[in-house]
């Protein structure tokens, strides 16, 4: 479950509660089903969903479950649920987490970003990590370190960076836990590979030995144009109520993959599990109590076909009375599905379809391998999100700079589904923005601009919250609530800043690379998502459940990239060995100056100087002193003596030189 | 200046041509006068004098200059580091424990208590000096009191232990019902010695008796769960003497520990005095069949009282996990004639699969704790039955080894391999109450094992055998107590290692920054250690096993102190790259300065000298 819809989940589930509880009065079927919900022992399955996308890729979503039954009835001892996990949660009183782990960026307009997948799957670049403890206000901060440390070492990854106060915050209202306890952190320049993957797969009961999850061939995977790897546990083990679920463990792994079949240009690549993964199942995880393969077909491309076989229809002059898959204008799957689920929409259009297959029959001997081939060039468009997002920087140089948020209008339908509330249409967008201190961010720059012209800020803004960053302490967090005219095309908002100077220590590795921004969260508010079906029994599938979770609508922006002026790092050692040369050469000649005997010198160069002044010199020196309106003196033999002087020393650099040359050329 | 009115020439090298016309005018004025070699005033002091300061002042400020670059070491007590280390390593620590023994119904006896004591007394020490001696013994001089019972009549030796007389009258009541029961007699004597032993000791006293009966054909010899053995038959006094002693010596000092069992060197207990019990049940293939067991029975029933006996030893957690898909990385081969497959003692350093047994380690754990591994491997169907076989030829009875300081494997292989029936795969199916019980019974054993203890109930001697009750809690008083001493020493030991090491480190790292913290630490440990030491002198076991425990952590937080783990030491390269371009060039102007002043003093001096000798 994402965390800004802590509320509507909990009341689809008191909603279900009360429906079983009804439904246990007037029939004796709905028995099973209300068992399911009171759970009494652990639980596992697993689920892969495979939907085609429109820019010729495929979104593979595996899904893991697993649940463990509250510790005060049954015990702390599991046979199914990981150890380490039940251990994490137990010691450092978690009551919900996130952590995810990401490499490349979800592309919110080609992959979709209005249904519950893309809203709970696209995550930022890197980690990213939130989670909310149970225990007294003062103790969340020490929670958070311990925690940091113990996934850190969990998972290989360098998650306890995010334990220093200047990498975390804790968001007031943008994430719907009022506690306080919350707290968010991201690392956006994580790298991430197979040594994250594995420790994630090691809390799977079969691990990557059987099942969904031997499919996941980490060449195959790593080679992707995004993954992103999630792990998502919820507790209530430490609520006094008896209601309690204990602990639920959400794992999933998302994938956009490029099938790597010879198609044509125009169409749709037909592909198959072992075309995308390289490998087949070879049956379910033996311990998992469900093991599905879904085919999702998006609402746009089940209408595509609808419309293709109306023409069929019209051009053949035939009734079908069945839609089944035999006659499916548009694509063919290589097995039968075990059964279709169809999305109930509102009243008049087509919802999404699912085709279940299930891997249970599927054994060793022989293996199991879907596949998808087109038949028709088909184009069709995914569900947008009400508005598109994307985030950018402005002003050059190494000394400030505005961040710039432009929301660009996708005119997609959902805009009015529910953005009518009042007489007036208006679209709510919540924008939550943390900033690292050396990016010194002025909140009173704050601008608005809709369709390109600025406006009162007052007047858009509903609702904000900011924190400004403190130096070395903590990051600017910034929490707003946007209110725009539905009618909006486009809309930016900028906010500027200074570049700040950081300690010669607190430089990263090749800190030239320039300094991560994290990405901001944009929430459309009173937009949720979710996929309703007609079918009862999906609840028994977690996937499913999912999918039928009320989730808002949400979109990451990118990472942004500051250039800060980097230091020589050879610096202190340069001004050091300067610093100690002045003061080297001004003692020296201040000795120089005590112990000189001057007047004996001059009085000797004097006498020396007068035969060789010519008659030039004489009158130069002379003219000179007139010029100055001073006494002529005989002049002094410091001009001659420096000739002389520079004339030696010019003679020793050649010489130094030509031994510096003769060493270079010699020795190397 | 002092230059200026002199005529002299200058001797410096630069101007050293000498202005010849002066010179010979001067020359003129006084014919006798050479202007090279003479002078005729005084030189001056007052440069030469300016110099010499500014370098006086340098090296006077060179100590200061030295103190504000000096690193931050705080001081470490070094030598009584080494006086602890000398002190532990070079004579091993020696408990004071103290001995009874009672010898009944022994008729006239024909030697009095106060001999038979000294003669057990001689007895131990050579059984202890043929017996290598090891850390936490008792100590040589340790004394036995005797008791002579005979009738309703007591001898005692001259020491301060007293045997409560006719106490042993109601076992006669025992044999006549037949009821016998070593059982049942260890609690009575129990009881007997409790009250008895009340009396100032803390109950700690070793006692043996000597029971003889004429009527008893064999002589049995049985030590109980508690602190005492019994020996009962026809035995002369000689031979019970000798018994005495050997009970004394092999079991209640020396753990009734054999040859070829693990050296006492590994106490398998962490630097903060925990231990993690991990149990792991490795479902080798779970496609071929998945087994499950019902750890929070065991929990509850089988390791909690295990947990309580080891209490005053070490905090004991149990922690329990199912894996799958778990291959061993060994192979087995097949044997016709036992119908199974068989791995052997070769094979087990590659037993344990590294890269597929995840067995965690534990989060809760944290810190220094020691988690010790149980393993229960479940064959797949392709290598069932597997059997372990010993090196004579022979199949290892519990199926199971231990590994010292990681834990133990035992094999246990599901009844269906050997039916040969077709499991339906994907139900879990549960190990039975009677074969978990057995693994946990192996797994005991293995446990004792780990920790140097024997983990079979019979001890074998030179004169018989000697039966070793076993508890219900795995580890008797006596086996705690010999553990609790060798624990104490180990801790002193390792303690005074750490220290040394640490000690080593410091002074060969001159420039590396130790921190208060440190020194507050290794200051700690030191106390605590002599606090061990005097609480083992003075025979308090519990207190000085803390304070051991103690010691140890505290010198092992000084050396893992993350100050010490960093390598950011000052070097000295470091303060000469960066102090050099500074002090090269002035230390070189004033020295230089100061020889030529001195130089050119002198050289003056000598002229006026010269000038003063002339004209003298």
């Amino acid at each position: 479950m994402h965390p800004f819809s802590k509320g509507s989940d909990q009341m689809s589930r008191f909603k279900s509660a009360f429906l079983c509880f009804f439904l246990l009065f007037s029939a004796s079927e709905s028995l099973s089903s209300c068992q399911d919900i009171v759970r009494v022992s652990e639980e596992f399955t697993e689920a892969l969903l495979l939907r085609p996308l429109p820019d010729r890729k495929v979104l593979a979503h595996f899904h893991f479950q697993s649940t463990a039954p509250p510790s005060r009835t049954y015990g702390r001892h599991h046979h199914l649920f990981p150890k380490s996990i039940y251990q994490l949660v137990h010691k450092f009183k978690v009551r919900e987490m996130e952590l995810s782990f990401t490499q490349g960026s979800w592309n919110y307009e080609r992959w979709g970003g209005y249904d519950p997948i893309s809203n709970s799957n696209a995550k930022p670049p890197g980690v990213e990590l939130w989670a909310d403890f149970d225990v007294p206000q003062h103790q969340v901060e020490d929670s958070w370190k311990n925690l940091t440390h113990a996934l850190s070492g969990l998972f290989c990854a360098s998650i306890n960076f995010l334990e220093q106060s200047t990498s975390y915050s804790a968001p007031q209202w943008s994430f719907q836990s009022f506690s306080g306890k919350l707290r968010y952190g991201t690392l956006p320049r994580e790298a991430v590979c197979t040594e994250n993957l594995t420790p994630w797969l090691k809390l799977l009961p079969c691990r990557d030995k059987a099942g969904l999850s031997s499919l996941m061939d980490r060449p195959s995977i790593y080679r992707s144009y995004y993954h992103s790897q999630r792990l998502h546990l919820r507790s209530d083990e430490f609520d006094t109520s008896k209601t309690s679920t204990g602990i639920v463990l959400e794992q999933t792994l998302t994938v956009v993959l490029q099938p790597n079949t010879f198609s044509g240009k125009i169409s749709q690549p037909s592909w198959s599990l072992s075309s995308l993964f390289g490998r087949k199942v070879g049956g379910k995880c033996s311990l998992s109590n469900s093991s599905n393969v879904y085919v999702q077909f998006e609402q746009s491309l089940v209408s595509k076909v609808k419309e293709l076989r109306e023409k069929m229809e019209s051009s053949k002059n035939e009734i079908l009375i069945h839609e089944g898959l035999e006659n499916n204008p548009l694509f063919e799957l290589s097995l039968p599905p075990k059964r279709i689920i169809k999305e109930v929409e509102n009243l008049k259009k087509d919802g999404s379809i699912l085709y279940e297959f299930s891997v249970e029959d599927y054994d060793e001997s022989e293996l199991f391998d879907l596949g998808l081939s087109w038949k028709v060039p088909v184009f069709w468009s995914c569900q947008q999100a009400p508005l598109h997002i994307s985030r950018f920087l402005l002003g050059s140089g190494n000394e400030r700079g505005a961040i710039a948020i432009s929301m660009k209008s996708t005119e997609s339908n959902n805009v009015e589904k529910a953005g009518h509330d009042d007489k007036e249409c208006w679209l709510r967008v919540g924008i939550f923005q943390v900033v690292p201190w050396y990016v010194k961010v002025y909140y009173h720059t704050l601008e608005v601009f809709l369709d390109g012209e600025s406006q009162h800020t007052v007047d858009n803004v509903e609702k904000i919250h900011v924190s400004p960053s403190e130096d070395k302490v903590s990051p600017g967090v910034m929490e707003i609530i946007l209110r725009l005219p539905c009618s909006v095309s486009t809309a930016a908002l900028t906010l500027e800043f200074d570049k700040g100077f950081l300690h010669i220590d607190e430089y990263p590795p090749d800190a030239n690379q320039g300094f991560d921004i994290p990405s901001a969260v944009v929430r459309f508010n009173n937009f949720l998502t979710n996929i309703s079906f007609d079918d009862n029994s999906v609840k028994r599938v977690p996937i499913l459940s999912k999918l039928e979770e009320n989730i808002p609508v949400l979109s990451y922006t990118e990472v942004l990239l500051v250039p800060l002026t980097t230091p020589d790092f050879s610096m202190p050692y340069n001004v050091i060995t300067i610093t100690c040369t002045v003061f080297a050469l001004y003692f020296g000649s201040l000795l120089n100056a005590l112990r000189r005997r001057v007047g004996e010198e001059e009085r000797l160069l004097r006498d020396k100087a007068a035969k060789k002044m010519g008659p030039l010199m004489l009158m130069l020196s002379k003219l000179s002193a007139k010029l100055r309106r001073k006494q002529w003196e005989p002049p002094k033999p410091s001009s001659s003596q420096k000739s002389v002087i520079n004339y030696k020393l010019i003679l020793k650099v050649l010489l130094v030189a030509g031994i510096a040359f003769a060493w270079q050329y010699y020795f190397q | 200046m002092d230059a200026n009115n002199s005529p002299s020439p200058p001797a410096t090298a630069d101007i050293s041509e000498a202005p010849l016309t002066s010179a010979s005018e001067r020359q003129r004025e006084e014919p006798d006068f050479d202007e090279e070699t003479m002078r005729k005033t005084r030189p001056g002091l007052k440069r030469f004098t300016l110099t010499l300061t500014v370098l006086l002042s340098f090296l006077l400020g060179l100590p200061f200059f030295l103190k504000s670059v000096e690193i931050y070491r705080s001081p470490l007590p070094f030598r009584e580091i080494d006086d602890l280390s000398a002190a532990v390593e070079s004579n091993p620590l020696h408990f004071p424990c103290q001995f009874q023994a009672v010898f009944v119904d022994f008729g006239v006896p024909s030697f009095t208590a106060n001999e038979l004591s000294m003669s057990i007394e001689s007895h131990m020490q050579n059984l202890a000096a043929k017996d290598s001696t090891f850390c936490g013994a008792c100590s040589n001089n340790s004394t036995v009191s005797v008791t002579l019972e005979s009738g309703s009549d007591c001898l005692y030796s001259n020491n301060d232990l007293q045997w409560k007389c006719g106490g042993l009258n109601e076992l006669n009541k025992f044999e006549g019902s037949g009821k016998y029961d070593d059982e049942l007699f260890d609690y009575y004597l129990k009881s007997l010695l409790a009250d008895n032993g009340s009396r100032g000791h803390g109950g700690k006293v070793y006692t043996v008796i000597v029971v003889r009966k004429e009527e008893m054909e064999e002589v049995r010899a049985v030590v109980g769960k508690y602190r005492h053995a019994w020996i009962m038959g026809r035995v002369s006094e000689e031979a019970a003497v000798k018994k005495v002693a050997e009970i004394f010596v092999k079991v209640f000092v020396n753990g009734g520990k054999e040859e070829g069992c693990i050296s006492g060197e590994f106490m398998p207990v962490g630097a903060d005095g925990r231990i993690v019990l991990s149990f792991n049940l490795l479902n080798a293939d779970p496609r071929d069949w998945t087994y499950d067991w019902e750890f929070q029975e065991i929990d509850d029933n089988l390791l909690a009282p295990i947990i309580d006996a080891l209490k005053p030893l070490a905090d004991v957690r149990v922690e329990s996990q199912v894996l799958y898909h778990t291959p061993k990385s060994s192979f087995s081969y097949w044997d016709d004639t036992l119908g199974s497959y068989i791995f052997t003692r070769n094979d087990l350093p590659f037993f344990v699969n590294s890269n597929e047994w995840h067995l965690d380690t534990s989060v809760a754990a944290g810190g220094r704790s020691k988690i010790l591994h149980f393993v229960v491997y479940v064959p797949s169907a392709t290598e069932c039955p597997l059997l372990l076989q010993l090196p004579n030829g022979a199949i290892s009875k519990t199926n199971g080894f231990i590994s010292p300081m990681w834990g133990s494997v035992v094999v246990w292989n599901p009844s269906a391999c050997l039916k040969d029936t077709e499991m339906e795969p994907h139900v879990r199916h549960k190990i039975s109450p009677e074969d978990l019980k057995k693994i946990f019974e192996v797994f005991l054993g293995q446990l004792r094992q780990l920790f140097g203890l024997k983990s079979k109930g019979l001890l074998g001697d030179a004169s018989g055998t000697l039966r070793l009750l076993t508890s219900e809690a795995g580890f008797t008083e006596w086996e705690l107590d010999v553990l609790s001493r060798q624990h104490t020493c180990f801790n002193l030991l390792q303690c005074a290692t750490t220290l040394g090491s640490l000690s080593r480190l410091v002074q060969s790292l001159p420039r590396m920054i130790i921190k208060d913290e440190i020194g507050k630490q290794v200051k700690y440990s030191l106390e605590s250690a002599k606090l061990a030491l005097s609480n083992v002198s003075g025979g308090v076991y519990d207190a000085s096993a803390v304070s051991s425990r103690q010691a140890r952590s505290f010198a092992e937080d000084a050396f893992y102190h993350p100050s010490m783990m960093s390598v950011s030491y000052y070097s000295f390269e470091h303060c000469f790259a960066v102090y050099s371009p500074f002090f090269l060039p002035v230390s070189l102007h004033v020295l230089l300065a100061a020889l030529r002043e001195r130089k050119r003093y002198k050289q003056e001096s000598r002229k006026y000298n010269a000038w003063k000798a002339k004209t003298m």
